[in-house]
């Protein structure tokens, strides 16, 4: 067991508008994940500190913080594999709310945006236990859209999108990645619904392929693959618009 | 929170530009390294056969009816490609008003490939 | 809630220097600089040719000068960094299948390494031989 330092960045409205870096000491082993550390500072040090979490599995997305500069899952990173000195802060180009807890009220806007949902044409008729009508789907119709419906919505591509940073209306690889995974669905009628929303300034056309967002992704989504295979999507979207006039 | 309501005006002109952009990519990328050795760094140091591109050799070269298509994929597709490049780095850079840079920027690539287009043309028409 | 004034603090105009990763973008976004050089030297050689023998030999002397070889050595250097960059982009933009099976990306990406190649040798059988 090592002793290993955290400095991180505290801010806390109510009491001072400026935010301030605070250093911690906590013990770790090979074992200890950056969440752990931060447990760690909440129950023995300082129980001041603010952050989220929940599952500790890398599958509620809720403890995003950026590490050195770099927006990963608290759960997912172990010290072990983290540089001595360790600077801890709330995600990147959102606003900070308190400590490590940021609004995240901007990508739910977003999200809400490319409607991220199966949409059927037809309407959906009461259920009929004697005669269900399952949504059949072959496994090469799953393949298409599986890889982009990984995404557990922890924000972390945005803080790694400076197109975000400089512009917080652009909708983002996260929205942008979801909205492409129900167009590829065989299931869903949606997408003429959803590309005007793309097809703007502010959807896939501010995407210049940084490719960072895919770097950080926890669940190795691709977030940048699926915005520009939207660009070709709103291409397609933009031709046919052009024809029917 | 409530966010201001996000423009819904369609980007009609950027699939265009997305795919000069791309399709000068592949040209950059494919038939850029061979250009530029061969005519920037090898013919300069007399690396060439002496014969390799007299005048007389380039000029019934260059200025035929295949050479359009080169043209357009040896040089105005590489200067869209460059022109997208320069305006998103503007923006990357917060340089600029994007609306200006953007006609500047492709405006400029399509006057340069209009003249260049237009040199082959006319030395074809003479 | 109780917002912090700067709610939405625009990144500074430096932000690509502060990761390796943003700064690699930016080298790939730069790749263009030299090109657009070399793309007026070819079409300064399309108009001298046009002129006539004279002009063209003016601007074989001008291509010779260190500065524009240096220039161009850098365009060189800058197209193969931009391919490189580039040609892994092109299977996640357009992942190709070839009936039901997908395209393995790497096959995608050497493919366009022998386009490079036949570009290569195309230009030595034009103006490579005697």
């Amino acid at each position: 067991m090592t002793h290993r330092a955290l400095s991180i960045r505290r801010y806390l409205p109510d009491q001072d508008q400026a935010s301030y870096w605070q250093r911690y000491e906590v013990p770790a082993d090979d074992s200890t994940s950056l969440l752990d550390a931060l447990h760690y500072v909440k129950e023995e040090l300082d129980s001041t500190l603010s952050y989220r979490w929940s599952c500790r599995m890398a599958i509620c997305g809720s403890c995003g913080v950026m590490v050195n500069g770099i927006p990963r899952l608290g759960c997912k990173t172990f010290l072990r594999d983290l540089p001595h000195e360790l600077r801890i802060e709330p995600l990147a180009h959102f606003p900070v709310a308190r400590d490590l807890i940021v609004d995240m009220d901007v990508f739910l806007d977003h999200l809400a945006a490319v409607k991220p949902y199966l949409i059927e044409d037809a309407a959906v008729g009461t259920f009929d236990p004697a005669a269900p009508t399952p949504h059949r789907q072959t496994p090469a119709q799953l393949a298409r859209y599986r890889q982009f419906a990984n995404c557990i919505n922890c924000g972390l591509c945005y803080s790694a999108c400076p197109q975000f940073g400089l512009n917080p209306e652009f909708l983002g690889p996260g929205a942008l990645a979801l909205a492409h995974r129900y167009n590829l669905d065989s299931r869903d009628s949606g997408k003429q619904a959803r590309m005007p929303v793309l097809n703007r300034h502010e959807g896939v056309w501010s995407c210049t392929f940084v490719g960072f967002c895919s770097q950080v992704c926890p669940k190795h989504v691709d977030p940048a693959a699926a915005v520009n295979q939207g660009k070709v999507e709103a291409a397609k979207h933009t031709l046919i618009a052009l024809f029917k006039g | 929170m409530s966010q201001p309501r996000p423009s819904s005006r369609q980007a009609f002109d950027e699939p265009l530009w997305w795919l000069l952009f791309s399709a000068g990519g592949v040209c950059f990328a494919v038939l850029l390294p061979a250009t530029i050795l061969f005519f920037g760094v090898l013919a300069p140091l007399g690396l060439l056969p002496s014969n390799a591109i007299t005048a007389e050799r380039m000029t019934a070269l260059v200025f035929s009816l295949p050479d359009l298509a080169a043209i357009g994929a040896l040089i105005c597709l590489p200067l869209f490609h460059a022109a997208h490049r320069c305006r998103h780095g503007l923006l990357d850079l917060r340089l600029g008003n994007d609306g200006i840079n953007k006609w500047f920027m492709y405006g400029l690539a399509a006057l340069l490939s209009f003249a260049a287009l237009s040199l082959v043309a006319l030395g074809l028409w003479r | 809630m109780n917002r912090p004034p700067d709610a939405f603090p625009r990144l500074p105009r430096s932000w690509w220097l502060k990761h390796r990763y943003f700064k690699a973008y930016m080298l790939r976004e730069a790749t263009v600089l030299p090109l657009i050089f070399f793309l007026l030297c070819l079409m300064g050689g399309l108009w001298a040719l046009y002129r006539g023998e004279e002009a063209w030999a003016a601007w074989l002397v001008f291509m010779r000068s260190p500065l524009v070889v240096a220039l161009n050595l850098l365009a060189l250097a800058a197209s193969l960094y931009h391919a490189a960059t580039f040609f892994v982009l092109f299977p996640r933009v357009m992942p190709l299948r070839l009936g039901r099976r997908a395209i393995a990306p790497q096959a995608i990406v050497a493919g366009q390494w022998v386009g490079v190649m036949i570009i290569g040798l195309l230009f030595f059988w034009l103006f490579g031989r005697t």
